[in-house]
């Protein structure tokens, strides 16, 4: 196994066409993703940041081109994935610890129930997000800030090189989204870790991020994060 | 009480009926469950169904003839357990596949499948007087006339059927719950989900064969709704949604057998007034928690 240096892309994108069931929303991207960046990607609701957020996760296939992912040790990088929370069904009776405790099963071989040292480690990702408290209640429950605590935990838990969140800080209160921002942001600087965040608020993004990839008309384009400035 | 401590005695005559029916009562909610969690009760209705129509061909086609039972080869039942199974697989590796394919429009697909097949076994059923019969009796739930190899078949299927799901209940709640998750964690989601409706489809061609489509579905869908609005956790829901399951068919064999009705549609209505109690003390619940 060869190491990859730390500068070195976690992703790189060549003439990729990203989007759903073969039709592309995104055509002929070309760019590289750096190992330690918190990147916003912003734009206009619609204009393609999911979908390009989707498939550096591999829950999308790539409709044409390449999307190479390269991890610290050569393999895929392991990614810790934050989904937006209304996507998770409130039906289901899951408690929050549960739910954190599932960014393990990556790890855990087929049939295989957790070890102590999981749920310990699990345990530990909801402390640092600032939801030990609520390890016992059921999830569908919680606010929208809390749920994004333990979600975040719950990509902790997979011991990630980098973390993909799909609008973080949708939705929730003015107080919540200003902890959830600056939890993100200890992470990048403590562990460090690589985030890559879509947002649509641009001061947000602006304030947390170290550079902002836009995505309008079709085309995806690095911008420094003082542009971002300007456009308010 | 004496018809309680009868039924419960070693000796009762339609004992193998009564363990069928308490089989059936443990282990079908515990696949309701995901049919529930999933939002796929009407899959739960449409997969009986389609069962049922594979029991009424493989019936139809040995009633005219076209099917020989040999001494000591099929019997007319496993006939009919070949035939539910063979439909019930047909349905959920299609249901695997479009859900796959993100086919849009599934679920108007299982509503025609259901009313299709509803109205196949009819017309299968129409000209073969001697298969109606059998039909209409599974159809009906008649319990009481389940032999021991149906015990057995029951018993060994929804045990092994339970255990794979226990065995794999962390794959099975991810693909399930959060499937972009199992997605970027590399799971086979596809395979996954292949196995749960296998699974399913087994569960239900067995249940189908020993107590018709009607009680299965009612033990699939009811102890579950019954009993979410009280769990807080899956362990919580799956396990008292299986012993409610459990307990009714046992009160619901004796009733029905104190008042001389049909097991499987007692069973049912018992099923049915503890969903409503169970809603009921939901709905006090959320008034005196919201006057507060």
């Amino acid at each position: 196994m060869t190491d990859t240096p730390t500068d070195s892309p976690w992703a790189r994108l060549t003439e990729a066409s990203v989007g759903y069931d073969g039709k592309a929303v995104l055509a002929g991207l070309t760019l590289a993703l750096r190992r330690g960046e918190f990147t916003a990607v912003v734009g206009e609701n619609g204009s393609g940041k999911t979908t390009l957020l989707k498939t550096l996760a591999g829950i999308l296939p790539v409709v044409a081109g390449r999307v190479e992912l390269t991890g610290t040790g050569g393999t895929l990088p392991v990614i810790g994935y934050v989904p937006q929370r209304d996507s998770l069904d409130a039906v289901w009776p899951l408690s929050a610890y549960e739910v954190a405790l599932m960014g393990t099963y990556g790890r855990l071989a087929i049939g295989r129930t957790f070890t102590d040292a999981e749920r310990r480690l699990t345990r530990e990702c909801l402390a640092q997000t600032g939801a030990a408290d609520l390890e016992r209640k059921p999830f569908s429950v919680l606010s929208g800030g809390q749920k994004q605590r333990v979600l975040i935990a719950r990509a902790l838990a997979t011991v990630p090189e980098v973390l993909l969140l799909d609008e973080p800080t949708a939705g929730i209160d003015p107080e919540a989204t200003r902890a959830v921002m600056e939890l993100l942001s200890r992470l990048h600087h403590e562990r460090p870790l690589t985030i890559l965040m879509v947002n649509h608020d641009l001061p947000l993004a602006r304030r947390h991020a170290t550079e902002v990839l836009r995505v309008a008309d079709g085309q995806v384009r690095f911008e420094s994060v003082g542009d971002l400035e300007g456009r308010r | 009480m004496n018809v309680f401590t009868e039924v419960l005695s070693p000796t009762f005559l339609l004992r193998d009926a009564l363990y069928t029916s308490v089989v059936i009562g443990l282990a079908c909610p515990v696949i309701g469950v995901f049919l529930v969690l999933r939002r796929m009760v009407f899959m739960g209705v449409a997969l009986p169904q389609l069962s049922s129509t594979g029991v009424a061909l493989a019936l139809s086609l040995h009633a005219l003839g076209h099917i020989h039972v040999e001494h000591g080869g099929l019997d007319e039942h496993s006939l009919a357990f070949v035939g539910a199974l063979t439909f019930s697989i047909l349905a959920v590796t299609a249901l695997a596949f479009f859900e796959q394919r993100h086919v849009a429009w599934n679920e108007a697909r299982v509503g025609a499948a259901y009313v299709l097949s509803a109205a196949a076994s009819l017309l299968l059923l129409a000209k073969c007087p001697t298969a109606e019969r059998g039909w209409l009796n599974l159809f009906k739930g008649e319990i009481i006339a389940i032999s021991n190899s149906d015990l057995k078949l029951t018993v060994g299927t929804l045990a092994a059927v339970v255990f794979v799901l226990w065995i794999f209940r962390k794959e099975i709640i991810l693909v399930s719950y959060d499937r972009e998750l199992a997605l970027t964690l590399r799971k086979r989601v596809f395979g996954w989900n292949l196995l749960l409706y296998l699974l399913i489809g087994l569960a239900i061609s067995v249940a189908v064969i020993a107590v018709g489509p009607l009680v299965t579905f009612g033990f699939l869908l009811l102890p579950p709704m019954a009993v979410r609005p009280f769990a807080g956790t899956m362990r919580q829901f799956v396990v008292a949604a299986s012993v409610l399951g459990g307990v009714v068919s046992v009160a619901g064999f004796v009733l029905a057998y104190q008042w001389d009705l049909p097991v499987g549609p007692t069973d049912v209505a018992l099923l049915g007034i503890v969903c409503g109690v169970g809603h009921g003390v939901q709905w006090l619940r959320s008034r005196a928690l919201s006057s507060r």
